[in-house]
């Protein structure tokens, strides 16, 4: 178990990912790194108003080297993909509420790069969604989403 | 002039400079070369009637605003462009005094359709809501960027479950028409036949197969057509500015003879004044595949097959558009605006297809060559730019689906008949719009099929959108297969017009694809694939 956003959470969704794609074959080659951008929506309890926080996942040979916490204004890589969203959405993804590609596909959170790619790794991709969806026990300390109800009372929404 | 390039572009149309600009800004020397007197190809905006009177000659509709990466990629904004979005983006007008209205406020669109049906509303909303949020994504996938095969998006759209996802994106629309797409969704005569005009006015022809899979897509960005202030001209002479500033040259006046193709490479171009000009690079054609392959290029140069598929398997629109450019002293007041005033503030107006069957019957009309009783669409730019016409004044243009060739006298009939259907299209007008009487009327012009590929001759037979707009000639397969990726059998030799994919209209996608194509050829540094 790991607490959601922590570094043993990432962590666990590395080795998740990487466990569910060790019997995949015609893994794509050479390396991506992908920024994931989450903003506080005023709802999430782990992202505050206003706030951003941004993940940077390296795939190579389609598996996770690794998953980690950069400032937004990192340049340390060459950027392949962005999603970006707000926290609630991803909160929900991560505690396997939300489907991530329900959450593409109406545009809750934004891709930015080469479609291309990703429609032609189509399963590949899948795979990993899957892992970060499902592939962890997360522990929210702040409370489990759907929290949406009283954090919109407390907030006056 | 010099006479070496690394870059050089044939066409200035709106493809051709902004390739140019792009490659400009890599850093390399750049030449675009114009046959005409100016930059814009369809971006051209004349006084065709009177002074001060600005006509669209070509394209009027920029919906691709903010969607499309060179808008911003070549801040054509700070480049002294101004668009505006109409909040009445486009209105259907039907014989019984009704009307709808599309705006950019959604709920104002769905009051609009719900008064036709209340059901179809429902239905418009959820298929505009769900469109609007894929948009970016779809444009991403399916526009800016250099094509995918059917097959591979199907199998992706497959993976990714999203028919289970989607209340209206389904693989079964690569075999449907919009037609279907909307009998399958909607119940509303009316309400049909104005998403479905509206795909005709973008080229998406209600009746094609396969075209039901682009339908959502339209829908998603139906209320984010835009107006050039001060004609869409402004927008070619903004894309000239980006390339001049970043050092690249656009001569007009500039008719290319030949391409020069030096073993197997093209490495320049002959001009018909006997000017020849080095590139040392590459060339980038922005006009028609048949000018450049049977044209430009020495038979020789060209693989025998390509030479014969250019010739008789390059798939042109089976139809093309009538126009009648006016100049009046007042705005139309719609009789329908009593049954709902914002008629009167549409910018685009649908004049009379109240079914699909009244499109279906005109585009078998037009396809057989005849001239059916016109049902124009008007546009009034004055609404929203007052700009365009003197004070008190305004600016009209009536379009009309419509042959290239007339049936039992080819394209030349056009030339007796264009006066006379321009009288027709204007009294069909009248029909709803009483108060353009003849003294409202200054003066107005025909600008005839046979105009449009006279004046402008890669738009082919007055195939407006330089290929056909079906699923055979969309993606990698368009033009022909082995040109569907920009590159030609001739090295250093690419397409990157509106024969290329997506298509015309002003995309900008045909140039931007090819430049992602070019970089990787030229390794440049590809600044402006911003993730």
């Amino acid at each position: 178990m790991a607490d959601i956003y922590s570094t043993a959470w990432y962590e666990g969704v590395r080795d998740a990912m990487n466990t569910r794609v060790a019997t995949m074959t015609d893994l794509p080659k050479g390396v991506l790194h992908i920024k994931v951008e989450i903003y506080g929506d005023g709802i999430s309890p782990y992202i505050e108003e206003d706030v951003e926080r941004n993940f940077l996942i390296r795939i190579a040979d389609g598996h996770c080297d690794w998953y980690r916490e950069v400032d937004g204004d990192d340049t340390s890589v060459k950027l392949d993909y962005r999603f970006r969203g707000p926290a609630t959405i991803f909160d929900e993804i991560a505690a396997g509420l939300q489907d991530p590609i329900d959450a593409a596909l109406h545009g809750t959170v934004k891709v930015r790069g080469d479609m291309r790619f990703l429609m032609r790794q189509a399963e590949h991709v899948s795979v990993l969604l899957d892992a970060y969806a499902h592939g962890v026990q997360t522990t929210w300390p702040l409370g489990r989403p759907p929290y949406a109800a009283e954090h919109k009372e407390a907030l006056g929404a | 002039m010099r006479n070496a390039y690394d870059a050089i572009v044939i066409g200035a149309g709106h493809n051709g400079l902004t390739l140019g600009a792009y490659l400009a800004r890599s850093g390399l020397e750049v030449l675009v070369l114009e046959r005409r007197h100016e930059e814009g190809g369809g971006l051209c905006t004349e006084e065709l009637t009177l002074a001060g009177f600005l006509h669209n000659v070509h394209a009027n509709y920029h919906t691709f605003v903010d969607l499309a990466p060179p808008v911003h990629d070549l801040d054509v904004r700070g480049h002294g462009v101004e668009y505006v979005r109409p909040e009445v983006q486009m209105a259907s007008i039907y014989d019984d005094g009704t009307a709808l209205t599309i705006h950019t406020d959604l709920d104002k669109t769905c009051a609009s359709i719900a008064r036709f049906s209340e059901q179809d509303a429902d239905t418009f909303r959820r298929l505009y809501s769900e469109a609007h949020g894929y948009v970016d994504l779809l444009l991403g996938t399916l526009m800016y960027q250099p094509p995918m095969s059917v097959k591979e998006l199907t199998k992706a759209l497959a993976t990714f479950g999203v028919e289970d996802r989607s209340e209206f994106l389904s693989v079964k629309l690569r075999r449907e028409t919009i037609n279907q797409f909307l009998d399958q969704h909607f119940t509303n005569d009316k309400v049909k036949a104005h998403l479905a005009f509206h795909g005709a006015v973008c080229a998406y022809t209600n009746d094609v197969p396969g075209l039901a899979i682009g339908f959502p897509l339209l829908i998603g960005k139906i209320d984010n057509w835009h107006l050039c202030i001060g004609g869409s001209h402004r927008l070619a002479h903004a894309l000239w500015r980006d390339l001049a500033q970043h050092g690249g040259v656009m001569i007009s006046d500039a008719d290319v003879r030949s391409i020069a193709v030096d073993r197997g490479r093209a490495v320049g171009v002959r001009l018909v004044d006997g000017t020849e000009i080095s590139a040392r690079k590459l060339v980038a054609s922005t006009v028609s595949v048949e000018q450049t392959f049977l044209e430009f290029l020495e038979p020789s140069a060209v693989p025998e097959e390509l030479h014969s598929r250019v010739k008789n398997d390059v798939k042109h629109k089976d139809w093309s558009l009538f126009s009648v450019h006016l100049a009046m002293t007042a705005l139309p007041a719609y009789v329908a605006a009593e049954f709902d005033p914002d008629v009167d503030r549409a910018w685009v107006v649908n004049l009379g297809y109240g079914s699909l069957e009244e499109l279906n019957a005109d585009f078998a009309a037009v396809r057989a060559g005849r001239l059916p009783d016109p049902k124009p669409n008007a546009a009034v730019n004055s609404l929203y730019d007052p700009t365009d016409a003197p004070p008190g004044c305004a600016t009209g243009l009536l379009r009309q689906f419509a042959p290239f060739a007339i049936a039992g006298g080819g394209e030349g009939e056009w030339e007796s008949m264009g006066r006379w259907y321009g009288h027709r299209c204007i009294d069909a007008w009248r029909k709803y719009a009483p108060n353009l009487t003849d003294d409202v009327i200054l003066d107005w012009v025909p600008y005839t099929p046979l105009e449009i590929a006279q004046k402008l001759p890669n738009m082919v037979r007055g195939d407006w959108m330089m290929g056909e707009v079906s699923l055979a000639n969309m993606l990698d397969q368009r033009p022909l297969p082995e040109l569907g990726q920009y590159r030609t059998p001739v090295e250093a030799l690419y397409m990157a017009g509106s024969t290329q994919h997506p298509h015309g209209f002003i995309t900008f996608g045909p140039a931007y694809n090819a430049l992602q194509v070019i970089a990787d050829d030229l390794a440049l540094d590809a600044w402006w694939r911003q993730v």
